[in-house]
C-alpha cells in the first residue's frame, strides 16, 4: 500500500508569533518556519506503518512556496521516499488543498491518506474531512492510535468526553491528533540519504484546481491580555469576592 | 554572494538544537545544583553514558571526522551551527570526539597512528587531553622548556605541564616537547601521544577552575615514550598545534555566540513581564539599549564566524581572522550575559538560573587559548607589518 502523507510549513512552534502592525495577519518575515507538529505526527505514523510492512511507499506532499521542499526535505529525512511539492505563493485555503490533495490521490492512487488534524497557523482543522467527502473515503479524524486489521483500519478518536473506535474500509483518510505518536528527529544519516530523494515539482494549475480565495481576512487581533488576579486570605473572603462579581 | 546555510547544514544545525532542547537543557537544573553544592559542575557517568548513547543513535558523533575512519567530514560552516547549539546550556558536553585534538591527529597521524590512536577516537571509544601549558609558558608556548631527548627508539620527557583538563580520563595525551633547543618553536618542537598510565606521567594535583571546572598539573619525570608515538614529524609540531588551536578557537566562538543568544532570548522573555515603578523594563530605554546591543553584537560576531569558517574551508589565511573572532566573541558574550544577569535583578544572582554559569564558563573562555590581549596584539601586529 502507498501512503500519502500532506506537511505544510507554518511558523515554527517554539516561536512567539506577532501580529502584523496593519492587522492583515501574522508577521511571517524573518521568523523561523518548522513543519506543522501535526503533519510531523501524520510522517511519524507512515513511516511506523513502513516499519511494520504494512506501507510499501511514503508520498510527501507540500502545498506552498519555493521553501516549502525544506518541509518535505525534513520528512523525507525523518523516512518518506519521495516529494511532491506543489509550488504557489498564494494563500490555499484548505478546500482548494483538499481539490489539490484529491487530483494528486488520483494520480497516485495511495490506499492511506494521513493527514495532520490541523496546521498551528490557522487552526483550521477543516482539510482532512473535505478530503475524504470529495473522495467519498471513509475517515478517522483526531486518531490517537492506528491498527491495521485486514483491510480495515481501527483508529481510535479522541472525542469530546471519551475515546471511540472506528472501523474503516481502506482506502480512507485519517487525521492525527496530538497523542498519536512522538515524531523521532531525522538522524544525521538520514539528513544525508534524504539530499537524494526525489521531490517532483508541479502546480496547483497542473491539477486543474482554481485556488482563487473565496474567504477574505477582516481582522487579525492579539488574544486580550490576560488581566492578573487578586489572592484572598481565606475561602470566606474568596465566596464574598466571586458574589461580588455575581459569579454565584 | 548568498548568506544562506546549505538545506542539509541547516537540518543538522535542527537537529541539534532539538537534541540540546530534549537532552541537555532538562539536566541544567542538576548540574546547577552540584556546582551551588561546591561539587562542581559535571554530569554523573550515568547520565553522560545515556547522552553519549542519544548522540550517538542520532549520528552526530565524528560530524568533522573523516568518512574513512567512520566520520561526517563535515566542513567548518556547518560545525559553527552545530556548536551554537551546544552552546545554548550550561549542561557542559560535547559530542565526541572532541574537535581540536581531532583536527591535530587528522594533520599529523601516520598509518600506524590512524590505526591506533585516531580510528577509535573517532568511534568514541577514546578520551584525550592535550599539554601544552608550562607553569610560566601560557600564551606563548615559544617558552616552553619540557624536553624530549631521544634514547634509542625511545624519547624521554621532563618537564611540568599545568592547566590540563580532563587529565585524569584521557586514555591519551598528546603532549608537547622541545627536542631541538636552538630551534625552539621555529622547527624544535614535538608532539607526543604519551598513553594513560605511562610510568613518569605523573598527575601531581587537581586545580578548582571558576564555572564548576577543573584542570591538572603533571610532573613528567623520566618519562619514556616509544619512537612509534612521535606525532608527525620531529621538530613540527608547532604547526599541527595552531591547528588546533584554530578548532578550539572557532568552537570557542560559536558556542559564545549561543551562549549570547540564550542570554538573549531570556531578556527578551524577562523584561516584558518585570515591571517597576508602573513600566515593564521592556520600556525602560537602558534595557533597550542593552537588547539592540546584544542583538548587533551577536549577529556581527555570528558573520565574523561563519566567514572564518568559510575561508578556512577553502583554504585561506585566517591567522587574522581566527584571533579577531576569538576575542570578540568571548568579549562580547560575556557582556550580555551580565547585562542579562542585571535585568534579572537578584533572580540573576541566583544559583538556580544558568545566567552565572555559562558567565563563569565564559569568564574561562576569556583566557583560554590566548587571552583577549594576546589576540588583540595578533591582530594589530599582522595589521601593522609587525614581527613578533
Amino acid at each position: 500500500m502507498k501512503v500519502l502523507v500532506p506537511v505544510k510549513r507554518v511558523i515554527d512552534y517554539n516561536v512567539r508569533p506577532r501580529v502584523k502592525a496593519d492587522q492583515t495577519g501574522v508577521d511571517l518575515a524573518n521568523v523561523k518556519m518548522a513543519m506543522n507538529p501535526f503533519c510531523e505526527i501524520a510522517v511519524e505514523e507512515a513511516v511506523r506503518m513502513k516499519e511494520k510492512g504494512i506501507v510499501e511507499e511514503i508520498i510527501l506532499v507540500s502545498i506552498g512556496p519555493q521553501q516549502a521542499q525544506e518541509t518535505i526535505r525534513v520528512g523525507l529525512a525523518m523516512g518518506g521516499d519521495r516529494g511532491i511539492l506543489v509550488k504557489t505563493d498564494d494563500t490555499v485555503e484548505p478546500l482548494a488543498v483538499a481539490k489539490i490533495l484529491k487530483a494528486i490521490v488520483e494520480a497516485e492512487g495511495p490506499g492511506l491518506v494521513i493527514t495532520g488534524k490541523q496546521a498551528i497557523d490557522d487552526d483550521a482543522n477543516q482539510t482532512g474531512q473535505m478530503l475524504a467527502a470529495l473522495l467519498d473515503w471513509p475517515q478517522g479524524a483526531f486518531a490517537s492510535a492506528v491498527e491495521k486489521d485486514g483491510d480495515t483500519l481501527k483508529v481510535t478518536r479522541e472525542v469530546d468526553g471519551g475515546l471511540q473506535t472506528v472501523a474503516l474500509q481502506t482506502p480512507a483518510v485519517v487525521t492525527t491528533d496530538l497523542r498519536l505518536n512522538e515524531p523521532r528527529f531525522a538522524s544525521l544519516p538520514n539528513i544525508m540519504k534524504a539530499k537524494k530523494k526525489p521531490i517532483e515539482e508541479k502546480t496547483p494549475a497542473d491539477y486543474g484546481v482554481d485556488t482563487a480565495n473565496r474567504l477574505s481576512v477582516v481582522k487579525v487581533t492579539e488574544p486580550p491580555k490576560r488581566e492578573a488576579g487578586e489572592k484572598v486570605e481565606d475561602v470566606d473572603a474568596l465566596i464574598a469576592k466571586l458574589k461580588a462579581a455575581g459569579a454565584i | 554572494m548568498h548568506f544562506q546555510l546549505d538545506e542539509d547544514h541547516r537540518m543538522i544545525q535542527d537537529l541539534v538544537r532539538k537534541f540540546v532542547d530534549e537532552n541537555l537543557k532538562p539536566l541544567e537544573p542538576k548540574v546547577l545544583e552540584r556546582d551551588a553544592a561546591g561539587e562542581g559542575a559535571y554530569l554523573t557517568e550515568d547520565e553522560k553514558a545515556a547522552i553519549d548513547a542519544r548522540s550517538q543513535e542520532l549520528g552526530l558523533w565524528g560530524l568533522d571526522a573523516p568518512e574513512d575512519v567512520g566520520g561526517s567530514d563535515l566542513p567548518f560552516v556547518a560545525m559553527i551551527g552545530v556548536n551554537i547549539e551546544i552552546g545554548k546550556t550550561c549542561t557542559p558536553y560535547y559530542i565526541p570526539p572532541d574537535s581540536p585534538n581531532l583536527r591535530m591527529l587528522m594533520a599529523t597521524v601516520n598509518d600506524d597512528q590512524r590505526e591506533r590512536y585516531l580510528a577509535p577516537y573517532v568511534q568514541g571509544g577514546t578520551i584525550s587531553a592535550i599539554g601544552i601549558s608550562e607553569p610560566g609558558a601560557g600564551a606563548d608556548p615559544a617558552a616552553m622548556t619540557t624536553r624530549a631527548i631521544r634514547d634509542g627508539d625511545d624519547w624521554v620527557i621532563n618537564g611540568r605541564k599545568i592547566w590540563i583538563s580532563r587529565a585524569p580520563q584521557a586514555d591519551f595525551t598528546i603532549l608537547m616537547a622541545v627536542t631541538d633547543k636552538e630551534k625552539g618553536a621555529r622547527g624544535g618542537m614535538s608532539a607526543f601521544l604519551v598513553d594513560k598510565g605511562t610510568p613518569g606521567f605523573n598527575i601531581t594535583r587537581k586545580i578548582p577552575m571558576i564555572g564548576g571546572q577543573a584542570t591538572y598539573e603533571i610532573a613528567l619525570e623520566d618519562c619514556r615514550v616509544p619512537h612509534a608515538n612521535l606525532l608527525g614529524e620531529e621538530g613540527k609540531g608547532f604547526a599541527p598545534m595552531q591547528v588546533r588551536l584554530s578548532t578550539r578557537r572557532m568552537q570557542m566562538a560559536s558556542w559564545c555566540i549561543g551562549a549570547a543568544m540564550r542570554a538573549l532570548d531570556m531578556m527578551l522573555d524577562y523584561a516584558p513581564q518585570r515591571s517597576t515603578f508602573g513600566a515593564p523594563l521592556s520600556e525602560r530605554q537602558t534595557v533597550q539599549n542593552w537588547i539592540a546591543d546584544a542583538y548587533t553584537r551577536i549577529r556581527a560576531a555570528t558573520l565574523m564566524t561563519y566567514e572564518t569558517a568559510w575561508k578556512l574551508d577553502n583554504n585561506m589565511d585566517v591567522r587574522t581572522d581566527i584571533s579577531m573572532i576569538k576575542a570578540y566573541a568571548t568579549e562580547m558574550a560575556y557582556d550580555i550575559l551580565d547585562n542579562a544577569m542585571q535585568l534579572y535583578g537578584a533572580m540573576g544572582m541566583t544559583k538556580e538560573l544558568p545566567l552565572h554559569l555559562m558567565q563563569s564558563h565564559i569568564r574561562t573562555q576569556r583566557i583560554y587559548d590566548g587571552p583577549t590581549e594576546i589576540h588583540n596584539w595578533v591582530v594589530a601586529r599582522n595589521l601593522l607589518g609587525l614581527k613578533r
